[in-house]
């Protein structure tokens, strides 16, 4: 049939089977490997913001346990708050890469469940269909904000739990490097806690080599705030913001 | 999967270049029409156009931060911008009174005009009886790039070496955390030579807040 080679080269610079990973059929692979680590299933990279539904993303950043404010609010079980969708949708626009992963819904599913070896044809004729925005699942996602000339900084790398450790991370890293190279940003930061040092180490990130410290505002409300003070809260803090300054005398 | 349909039944049934090509125009003509309608080309977000809220940016300032009378009469005035009308070259005399290496025009140009805030100071010098002649020279600027809604990191922090010392540094980074706190902006990040730890320490920023630390890109060879 002239259809599937043409779609696939039509895709092919999109679709990612994984870099080590044999193109096999994933599942009959799994179900047969064992202690083998489950082969990537295929996955779409855009970096397109149009593809992201923004209902999506809230709930990746739920799923990934991921708040935009460095300090959140964490409940009881350790689930911190879920991000506020409008400002998302701000951030998301004045974010200068954005790039998103997405996976078939049973892809996602086969690698979380043990399937067995017989599918049907049905199951054939729908893994023939290459994965895209509109028919996948958004399960990885990664953002930068730059200043287009000098510096970039690297938010909220994610991917969905049941796909972790296959890599997926470090191509949507290595995609935003790529992208901000592309446009001569050299100078390229992210911030990450002592959990994500290990993953950006990895991505190929260690220390600045200027030596800087990175420092964050975390001056917060002293027990009697004076009543002209403005106080406003990020996640579980809650910042006193500088006094506004009356112009001095000579 | 309009895309696919709209692909199979072309290649089935025509000729399979020019069929081809009439798809590849429709699809782009309806990009198109759909960019058309959006604010901004360049981020497509589906969701309906803007409401000023959102798009709210920071309202420029100016005014007079220190006024003294000179020796001879004159006066100068120092003056707070958040304007971000700043002078490429005039920045780059200052970067280079401060020390800092050299970076591309092109590029300086680039990061000012994509920057959430550039705050400036400029000193006025007006001299007695010559009200026309007014001397203003850029002495300091601070700048923040933001997501406009969680982020912020604010970078080149300088002031004239020959102003310093007077709290004008203070002043430029204190309006900037203001202008990011009065948007809800929470984390406001700068990475910190290690001879101005002190000085920002003491306007409320503290290094590695919880293990928070930046890591940068090294290139690969």
């Amino acid at each position: 049939m002239a259809v599937a080679p043409a779609t696939v080269q039509r895709f092919a610079d999109k679709l990612k089977w994984g870099a080590s990973r044999k193109r096999s059929n994933g599942p009959i692979a799994a179900a047969a490997g064992g202690a083998r680590k489950p082969p990537l299933p295929p996955i779409f990279i855009s970096t397109n913001p149009s593809h992201i539904n923004l209902h999506e993303l809230r709930d990746l950043y739920s799923s990934s346990n991921i708040s935009c404010h460095r300090f959140p609010n964490v409940d009881a079980d350790g689930r911190v708050e879920p991000v506020d969708i409008h400002k998302l949708r701000i951030a998301l626009r004045h974010s200068s890469v954005v790039v998103s992963v997405f996976c078939r819904p049973y892809d996602n599913d086969d690698c979380t469940a043990k399937s067995s070896p017989m599918m049907g044809l049905g199951d054939i004729l729908q893994r023939a269909i290459p994965v895209t925005p509109s028919n996948g699942q958004l399960v990885g996602f990664g953002r930068a904000v730059s200043d287009q000339g000098l510096t970039a900084s690297i938010y909220d790398i994610m991917v969905m739990p049941s796909l972790r450790r296959m890599g997926i991370g470090r191509m949507i890293v290595k995609r935003i490097v790529r992208i901000l190279t592309s446009r001569d940003i050299f100078d390229i930061a992210a911030l990450c806690a002592e959990n994500e040092r290990l993953f950006f180490q990895a991505c190929g990130f260690g220390d600045d080599i200027l030596g800087s410290t990175t420092m964050m505002y975390t001056r917060m409300v002293s027990s009697y705030p004076a009543s002209d003070q403005m106080v406003k809260c990020a996640g579980r803090r809650v910042l006193l913001a500088p006094s506004l300054r009356q112009p001095f005398a000579s | 999967m309009l895309d696919i349909c709209i692909f199979v039944t072309s290649v089935l049934f025509f000729p399979a270049r020019r069929k081809l090509k009439v798809c590849q125009t429709r699809a782009s003509f309806w990009e198109s029409i759909r960019s058309g309608f959006l604010k901004n080309n360049t981020t497509q977000v589906i969701e309906p156009p803007s409401t000023n809220q959102e798009e709210e940016e920071p309202l420029p300032e100016e005014f007079v931060l220190v006024e003294k009378t000179l020796a001879d009469g004159a006066i100068e005035q120092i003056i707070f911008s958040s304007g971000g009308d700043v002078d490429v070259y005039d920045l780059q005399a200052l970067c280079d009174k401060v020390g800092w290496p050299r970076r591309p025009l092109s590029k300086l140009s680039a990061a000012l005009k994509n920057s959430y805030m550039v705050a400036t100071l400029h000193s006025l010098r007006k001299s007695p009886g010559e009200e026309r002649n007014e001397q203003k020279k850029l002495i300091g600027m601070a700048r923040a790039t933001s997501d406009h809604a969680f982020n912020a990191t604010i970078w080149d922090v300088l002031v004239d070496p020959s102003y310093q010392g007077q709290g004008l540094g203070k002043a430029l980074v204190e309006k900037t955390i203001r202008a990011l706190l009065q948007r809800d902006i929470g984390n406001i990040t700068l990475f910190a030579d290690s001879q101005v730890v002190e000085f920002y320490r003491n306007l409320g920023f503290e290094p590695d807040p919880e293990g928070i630390k930046g890591m940068f890109w090294h290139p690969r060879y």
